[in-house]
This record gives C-alpha cells, sequence and structure tokens, in this order.
C-alpha cells in the first residue's frame, strides 16, 4: 500500500488479489461492510451487525490487526491517518492529489513508516519522522539502524528523535498543527505508524483462548481451543521453529499459508503448519533490509547462549562496476554451534543472502555447515567467498 | 449442501480459507463476511 500511495502501483485494483465477484463466480458467498457482532462458541453461531443471526458448523477467525493509536488529543482529526485498510490508502493518496500536500510528518519509525518516507518523498513531500526512540527500525542492530537513518538523511527526510507528539490540532490555515516535546510542527498530513496489534475482541468476547503474546491460540492445523474454531493470519500466533516458541509476527505472507493450511484441514486435506522462521524484509529508497530468526535478546530468552559477529563485504566480486558494500550479521548458540539468526544491509544482496540463512534456519544448519554452503557464484552476483561464508567462518572464531 | 463454513474477515488469511476449503471440498457451504469494502488485499 505505501507503494500505491507513491504511485508506483498506480491502480487499486491491482492491490485487490480476488474481488467478490471471483469468490462468488467460485460458488463462495461473500459479504462486505458487514460487521460481525458476536461469535457464541456455544450454539456455534455468529451475530450480524443487522441482527441476523448465521449458523456454522466450523468458523474460521481471520480479523487480522488494528493499529495501536498514540492516545494524542487529535489524531482523529480530518488529515490524519493509520495504514491499515485499503481504503486508508486511497484515501491518503486522494488527499495528496486533491489538496496541496507539501509536508508530512510520521509518527513511528517501524518498517512501514520507513516504506511511507520512501513514497512520500517520491512525490516531493518534505516528510518528518517522529521518533521516541534514538533509532529507527530496531529489530536490527544499532550499527545497521544507523544506516538507515543515513539512509533517510540522504534522502531529505527530517527525523525528530527522542521526541514525543502531545497534541494535534486543527489550525486556521486548515492545517495540522503538532506539539511536541521538541517544539511545534505543522504539516498537510500526519500518519499514525506506531504498529498494530491483534484485533481478538470477538475471539476474547467468545471464550476463545488467547496466547501469552495477545493473539489467539492456535495449534498446528491452526485449530483454536474449540475445535470447531479456526484462527489464520494476523489474529493469531505462529510458531517460531528457531526459538521454539508462539509467537505474533503479522505478516501477509505468513497468513496466506496459514490460511491454505486451514482451508485444507476443513476440506478433508489435513495438514500441520511448519512453522516460520521470522524471515522479512522492506526497502529505503537505495537500502534493502533484511532479517530473519532470532536476536541475542530472545534468543537469550529461549534459553541459548547467543554469540554474534557483524562483517562488511562487497555485494559482487571485488572488480566488478557497481558494486555496493553489504553488512551481515550472524547470530548463532554457543552451546550448539546452531545458527539463530541473521539480519542484512545494502545496496543490492541483502534480501537474497537472508532468504538463504532463512533456508540454513530452516534446516537448523550449524555456522560450520553455513561456513561451506555451497551458493552459485558468478562475479556479478558475489564474490566467491559470499559476505555469508565471511560472516560465518568469522563467528566460528567465538564458538 | 454440505457443511456449513463462516469466515470472519477476507484478508490474506481469511481468503485463504475460503478458497482453499472450498477446493478441496466443493460441498462446502463458505460464508465470507467482510466489514470493508474490499476483499483479499495485498498489503
Amino acid at each position: 500500500m505505501p507503494y500505491y500511495i507513491g504511485d508506483v502501483i498506480q491502480d487499486e485494483d491491482k492491490l485487490v488479489a480476488r474481488t467478490p465477484e471471483r469468490f462468488r463466480d467460485g460458488g463462495i458467498e461473500v459479504l462486505t461492510r458487514t460487521s460481525v457482532m458476536e461469535i457464541n462458541a456455544k450454539e456455534s453461531l455468529v451475530q450480524l451487525g443487522d441482527g441476523s443471526r448465521v449458523k456454522y458448523d466450523i468458523l474460521a477467525v481471520g480479523t487480522g490487526t488494528i493499529p495501536i493509536l498514540p492516545g494524542i488529543p487529535g489524531q482523529d482529526l480530518e488529515g490524519v491517518f493509520t495504514l491499515k485498510r485499503l481504503n486508508d490508502a486511497i484515501r491518503i493518496k486522494a488527499r495528496i492529489e486533491e489538496k496541496p500536500v507539501r509536508e508530512a510528518a510520521i509518527i513511528g519509525a517501524g518498517f512501514i513508516s520507513m516504506e511511507m518516507c520512501e513514497n512520500l518523498r517520491r512525490r516531493h513531500i518534505k516528510t518528518t519522522v517522529i521518533n521516541m526512540g534514538a533509532l529507527p527500525v530496531t529489530r536490527w542492530d544499532p550499527i545497521f539502524s544507523k544506516k538507515a537513518q543515513e539512509e533517510l538523511d540522504r534522502n531529505g527526510v527530517i527525523t525528530l528523535t527522542g521526541t514525543k507528539t502531545q497534541n494535534i490540532e486543527k489550525g486556521a490555515d486548515g492545517r495540522l498543527h503538532l506539539t511536541t516535546t521538541v517544539g511545534e510542527l505543522v504539516v498537510d498530513l500526519l500518519i499514525l505508524a506506531i504498529g498494530v496489534k491483534p484485533d481478538v475482541q470477538l475471539a476474547a468476547a467468545a471464550g476463545i483462548p488467547l496466547g501469552k503474546t495477545g493473539a489467539i491460540q492456535v495449534d498446528f492445523s491452526q485449530k483454536t481451543s474449540p475445535g470447531n474454531i479456526y484462527a489464520v493470519g494476523d489474529c493469531c500466533e505462529v510458531f517460531n521453529r528457531v526459538s521454539k516458541r508462539w509467537v505474533h509476527i503479522p505478516l501477509g505472507d505468513i497468513a496466506n499459508k496459514q490460511g491454505r493450511v486451514a482451508g485444507r484441514n476443513i476440506g478433508g486435506s489435513p495438514m500441520l503448519f511448519p512453522g516460520i522462521v521470522a524471515a522479512q524484509s522492506f526497502r529505503l529508497f537505495d537500502l534493502e533490509m533484511a532479517a530473519t530468526g532470532i536476536d541475542e535478546r530472545e534468543a537469550a530468552q529461549a534459553g541459548f547462549h547467543p554469540v554474534s559477529t557483524v562483517i562488511w563485504g562487497n555485494a559482487l566480486a571485488g572488480p566488478m562496476p557497481g558494486n555496493s558494500s553489504v553488512g551481515i550479521k550472524l547470530i548463532a548458540d554457543q552451546s550448539t554451534g546452531k545458527l539463530l539468526g541473521a539480519q542484512a544491509i545494502g545496496g543490492a544482496g541483502a534480501v537474497s543472502r537472508i532468504n538463504t540463512l532463512s533456508c540454513a534456519l530452516w534446516a537448523g544448519l550449524g555456522l560450520d555447515e553455513v561456513a561451506y554452503l555451497d551458493l552459485a557464484y558468478a562475479p556479478p552476483f558475489s564474490p566467491s567467498w559470499d559476505p555469508i561464508h565471511v560472516a560465518a567462518q568469522d563467528l566460528l572464531k567465538k564458538i | 449442501m454440505g457443511k456449513k463454513l463462516v469466515i470472519v474477515g477476507s484478508g490474506a488469511g481469511g481468503a485463504s480459507v475460503a478458497a482453499e476449503a472450498k477446493r478441496r471440498d466443493p460441498d462446502l457451504d463458505v460464508l465470507m463476511i467482510e466489514q470493508g469494502d474490499y476483499t483479499s488485499v495485498a498489503a
């Protein structure tokens, strides 16, 4: 959706994978603009907004997430948006195209905020990130987050760090006047991108158990505790194969897979969801950022003894034109020598390397194996010793 | 008609359930309920 707002993707229809009409053609009944008010698990029925009731034999809950709001006076003013539904994206884009939007601010510095920065700058809008913390995208090591900050600076994004927004008011000029802990800021558009939480209101009210993360608890077949109720996607937990813990990671690719697994189980072709390794990526202007597995803190919580290294290498073979630097961080367990996590950043080849390392995590490879992995070497794509090999061999010294 | 499957939400998760369950069991009576205007949106 950020790329739709940036007009990289021009047509909103392209964001709809399957329309209600196409579902109906496939024999699936669809109600849009219809709220479910209550799930009655005892009587196996749902109550709709118009008061009608629908009986079910099997229920699947895919309620997604809701944006976390900062709780600032004025956060519901016109011109203040969250970015969750396609309608939000359409409204933001319409505002940009219909009103003069010269300046925008984003509260939050996660990956959605970063993607919005790139796309607002693409539209030549002066953009300010209001970050409560010191660095953006804190999933990454501070060494890499600093590079992300430099990329924001290089592309003219203004960042306010350690800054809290206290009040939003509509001025006589029709613009949004923000009061922050470092002074006033006047913008035409404000995006709230602090984060999301699982939308579990219906499920919790129905007595469907939640996990420790606050998302709906499921088993490997995507079933909740009432066995005829399934949950899928961003509203439920997912099993992390590395930490062996149930986590909440709201990403669309995971939702697709969980939905398909639930659909198979409901449709009589049983399958268990194999879990995830928490692979993730995004682009920030000319930088790729990606991560997979767990970091030192999560590793320690899961009972591992994490050691790590950060190395910088060439994305391509040294003499190749257009080369760029790529940073790789590896985290491993000192006791077993197993790979636990990886992060990467660079002008090229960061995401592909994290995909490779995701496979290594999936398979439970040791660092000694990663250090000699057979990868597809050729000068336009990598050095003969790939930065993955270099990082693994470096970290082996600490094992 | 076969069993009744009701799906709350038509995002990536809900839409995948609908499509896959119906594919595996064409006799299923599937109803997907969405509070917004759009189904199956790629975020």
